[in-house]
């Protein structure tokens, strides 16, 4: 008899369970679902946040936060680990908002030419004539439902753009990937976005009066 | 060598500020025209301190918590797929049990091989 059975039962199962190397074709699916628990859900704020951006209302951005993390779940295998998984999740979350949310809705599209003629010349020369102006200084005042009211006025597609860029500051390239437009469109996109965003909030603070100390109306 | 103009570099600005210039070298070719051309910098200073501004902007005013709900909503979702996933498992087990016995002798062995496959079954697209 010469067997060797302690070398069955001395292996350490803690080889097997840590996650950090884990061998996706080899995961159980409960090594998968506590996988997706620690890497995913950490962005569920984050998520939400654009997701109310986006819908521009409470309940169907819970609602679509919660189709991405199902769609996400199911599909975590196709995930590479060691990839992105912020701007992987953003993908499903804007593309199940485009493709789901805002089908009810009657939107002007953009059309394809208008994007192409802008001039990044443009919000140079517009700017160039003055230093900080008083209305920089006013805007860093205005209230945050001001800033949302201003960024739920400019059409959609101009709006993702901004949000990814300047709010979660995905790259050109990264957001072409998320919105799944090419990057020269993305750029486009942002600087129209920028100037819509500027006009609008320099808009509110005009008509709100505020003054530097921040005082709403 | 290595020179930009002053339309060049205006038009190309946001790349420069976005920090999506394509290589190290344009960065170097930009900063270069930047030392020699006090109004390019100007303008390149207030469109960055522009956009800098509207993305503190954005990013004080967008942040938000997710609803305690919603986390839940989430976790509950995840352990039902989690459940299905586990009903989706496609497992077989093989015994395979052969007797023989050698010669006059009684001896007898049994050999016993045990199989167990399982395999997930990917209905997701």
């Amino acid at each position: 008899m010469e067997k060797n059975e302690d070398s069955l039962a001395v292996v350490p199962r803690d080889n097997q369970t840590d996650l950090a190397v884990v061998d996706v074709s080899k995961e159980s699916a409960a090594q998968k679902k506590a996988r997706f628990e620690r890497d995913a859900l950490q962005y569920t704020s984050q998520l939400y946040s654009a997701a109310l951006r986006y819908t521009k209302n409470s309940h169907d951005a819970q609602d679509l936060v919660q189709d991405t993390y199902a769609k996400a779940f199911v599909a975590f295998h196709q995930f590479e680990p060691g990839t992105n998984l912020k701007a992987w999740l953003y993908r499903i979350l804007t593309t199940t908002f485009i493709n789901t949310y805002r089908k009810d809705q009657r939107r002007p599209q953009i059309a394809a030419g208008e994007l192409e003629d802008w001039q990044i010349h443009d919000a140079a020369s517009h700017t160039s004539d003055q230093g900080r102006s008083a209305e920089d200084e006013v805007l860093d005042n205005i209230p945050d439902g001001d800033v949302k009211t201003a960024l739920a006025g400019i059409p959609e597609d101009f709006r993702m753009v901004v949000y990814l860029a300047d709010v979660e500051g995905f790259s050109y390239k990264e957001i072409a990937e998320i919105v799944g437009v090419p990057p020269g469109t993305v750029m486009s996109r942002l600087h129209r976005g920028r100037k819509l965003l500027r006009e609008s909030l320099g808009q509110y603070a005009k008509e709100r009066g505020f003054n530097k100390s921040g005082d709403a109306k | 060598m290595n020179h930009i103009t002053c339309p060049q570099v205006q038009e190309n600005l946001i790349l420069f500020i976005d920090h999506e210039l394509a290589s190290p070298l344009d960065y170097q070719i930009f900063e270069i025209h930047f030392q020699e051309c006090p109004p390019c910098t100007q303008i390149m200073e207030v469109e960055r301190a522009a956009i800098s501004m509207m993305q503190e902007l954005l990013r004080r005013s967008c942040m938000e918590s997710a609803p305690q709900e919603l986390n839940e909503r989430i976790q509950e979702q995840i352990n039902a797929l989690s459940a299905q996933t586990q009903v989706e498992f496609f497992s077989q087990t093989t015994v395979t049990e052969i007797t023989f016995g050698e010669g006059d002798s009684f001896q007898i062995t049994h050999e016993v091989t045990q199989e167990y496959t399982q395999e997930f079954r990917n209905d997701t697209e």
